[in-house]
């Protein structure tokens, strides 16, 4: 059985949670941030209509870990087996980048490696995608596609629960008692309100329209003036790179314990000012703008030559997350502009 | 078992030579065998204080020790500076490509440095001199802020000079009273006369403004821009080409470099910062 339904949520969780550590999102002020799961608190666990604020390269990727331990090493990590609920398709792709800079064969990160390997993935269907979510304008859905173990579509009181991975298809037939059968109607209604979720991101999105490819718009964008601009509306508090899940720049810093030393790697932003900062003090990208017009390079163009895929899923959060006011749109929307009068003006001196 | 990223090989300073006010060669042996190629770098951690990359400057036909010579720029180096024989460290490395010295063969190797820049050349030289019949000749223009501040004087000033097919000129520049040479920067002794750029490679290694002016100058001599190899200095963190800090342009010079070709880079922004 590929495709299952249930009624309720809690007793499916429970069973995962049977299983593995499994974390699931809890609304905070406006926003879900993953809590872990307490099957014994009666608390109703929320179907999140929309992604977490919290990213979730948090599961595979924490803000701080110790990589080495010297001169002694210490025994490889060991991860329990993990379960996260309610992840989205913006979360998904950004796995997807996650993998391919983490797990590349000649230098795989071991400790990326050991959580990936033990993360089962739930993901589930966005119902009221944010003002600033724009997945749909870089290719995104409103529901997962690939890279889940199972997937959760809310369809009124009922639950569509579907596996995506043999892990999933092992964990529905282990269950089975839990679920009961889909019907080719409740399907249909699934799959209209995703249509009804992808028409309302195209209303969000409407006027970000662009006239040429995104990569193109910001690879043609190495002499523009508008990071400078948008720059005076930044306030370096690197919130933007904190909260966007693809952004995978590290810091590594060493420490000096009783009578060992460790090694640690703690999430940084090329925002940073000293970031690019060499030790005799030569810096490639004091400036600010200089700095925002990387950050965009490398999402949209530097890593989709490298890589085949562009580094934005379009999720918005840096646009909810950060405190100054540059947004993300925004700044694609008026490269876009630039770059249009460029074109035409070249037109017109060719003429 | 693959082995984790960031686990450094424990070794020990078991040599340390003054080379000049600012630098000193650090002679250091591992735990465990370590090659490299001439022009990759290693990351070299000072227990409990932080890791910083460097380019060996010793051959890398030496296989039992490694000599990294490092110049006092900032805390991690003032702490180098500050620590003597017996001082454990850990390396991590080599990483990044080297200069791909098969295709120096039959050529003239047309060598570019300044000050500390010599470091690295250091180990290119030695590697070449090894093999010096496979190459035409090896022409090196090397400058200092003054005499006392070039490193490897002995050698510089003598042994070296001595080899056949090494063509070595020397320039500081500050005037000195000692000092019969050349005085002005480096770019003063180049000559288009100096190799066949016909059949010619030019390495260029030092603090940027020389790499670029030096650059430019063998461009205006009729060098191509695959003939001009540069070794770039960024900030090289994690050394494997995920943390991002010496991305330059699309990049990453950790990997895709040190060692790259002036046609690689010269599209990109921030060469020469």
């Amino acid at each position: 059985m590929k495709t299952v339904l249930i009624s309720e949520l809690k007793p499916f969780l429970d069973a995962l949670a049977e299983e593995m550590e499994l974390y699931v999102p809890k609304k905070s002020g406006e926003h879900y941030v993953y809590n872990r799961y307490d099957p014994s608190a009666n608390v109703q666990v929320e179907f999140n209509n929309i992604r977490t604020c919290t990213p979730a390269k948090e599961f595979l990727f924490p803000l701080r870990e110790i990589v080495a331990v010297y001169p002694e090493s210490s025994d490889p990590i060991n991860i329990k087996p993990f379960a996260v609920f309610g992840l989205k398709q913006c979360d998904l792709r950004s796995i997807e980048i996650l993998d391919i800079v983490f797990k590349e064969a000649e230098y795989e990160d071991s400790f990326y490696v050991s959580r990936r390997e033990k993360m089962f993935i739930i993901s589930s269907d966005c119902t009221q995608p944010a003002d600033s979510c724009f997945c749909n304008v870089l290719g995104g859905k409103p529901f997962a596609q690939n890279r889940y173990d199972l997937n959760v579509s809310q369809v009124k009181d009922q639950f569509i629960i579907e596996a995506g991975s043999q892990k999933g298809k092992d964990f529905i037939e282990k269950h089975s008692e839990l679920f009961t059968k889909t019907t080719d109607i409740i399907l249909a209604k699934r799959d209209k309100v995703r249509i009804e979720t992808q028409k309302q991101l195209e209303e969000i999105n409407s006027a970000l329209e662009f006239d040429s490819p995104v990569n193109e718009i910001v690879g043609n964008s190495q002499d523009s003036v508008v990071y400078d601009e948008e720059a005076k509306t930044c306030v370096e508090c690197q919130g933007c790179t904190r909260v966007c899940p693809t952004c995978h720049c590290f810091y590594l810093y060493d420490t000096k314990q009783e009578d060992y030393f460790t090694k640690i790697k703690m999430w940084d932003s090329c925002m940073r000012i000293a970031y690019a900062e060499v030790a005799g003090g030569a810096n490639p990208r004091k400036a600010l703008g200089d700095r925002l017009r990387h950050r965009f390079m490398h999402k949209f163009s530097y890593f989709l030559e490298r890589y085949g895929v562009d580094m934005c899923v379009g999720c918005g959060r840096c646009v909810d997350g950060e405190a100054g006011e540059v947004d993300i749109r925004k700044v694609l929307k008026k490269l876009n502009e630039e770059l249009k009068g460029k074109d035409k003006a070249k037109a017109e001196a060719a003429k | 078992m693959k082995r984790n990223l960031y686990q450094p090989i424990n070794g020990g300073i078991v040599d340390i030579i003054e080379e000049s006010s600012t630098i000193k060669s650090f002679v250091v042996e591992l735990e465990e065998a370590f090659n490299f190629e001439t022009g990759q770098f290693v990351e070299l951690t000072l227990p409990g204080v932080g890791e910083a990359p460097f380019t060996p400057s010793s051959s890398p036909y030496d296989t039992k020790k490694m000599e990294i010579t490092i110049m006092k720029a900032g805390k991690m180096t003032g702490l180098l500076h500050e620590c003597e024989k017996g001082q454990k460290i850990g390396i991590r490395g080599p990483y990044g490509n080297g200069y791909p010295i098969d295709e120096f063969i039959g050529k003239d190797v047309y060598i570019i440095s300044e000050g500390i820049g010599l470091a690295s050349i250091r180990s290119l030289f030695l590697t070449l001199v090894d093999r010096i019949s496979e190459f035409k000749s090896v022409v090196c223009r090397f400058s200092a802020k003054t005499p006392e501040d070039f490193i490897y004087k002995n050698n510089l000033f003598d042994s070296w000079q001595k080899i056949e097919g090494v063509d070595i000129q020397l320039t500081i520049e500050e005037a000195n009273g000692t000092w019969d040479g050349n005085i002005g920067v480096v770019t003063t002794i180049l000559s288009p006369d100096d190799v066949d750029i016909s059949n010619a490679v030019a390495v260029v290694c030092g603090p940027p403004i020389m790499m670029k002016f030096g650059t430019l100058k063998l461009l205006e001599f009729g060098f191509s821009p695959e003939q001009i190899y540069l070794s770039m200095e960024k900030n090289m963190c994690c050394g494997v080409g995920k943390c991002g800090h010496c991305m330059m342009g699309k990049y990453y010079v950790c990997k895709d470099g040190p060692v790259f070709t002036y046609e690689q880079v010269k599209g990109h922004p921030e060469i020469w910062d």
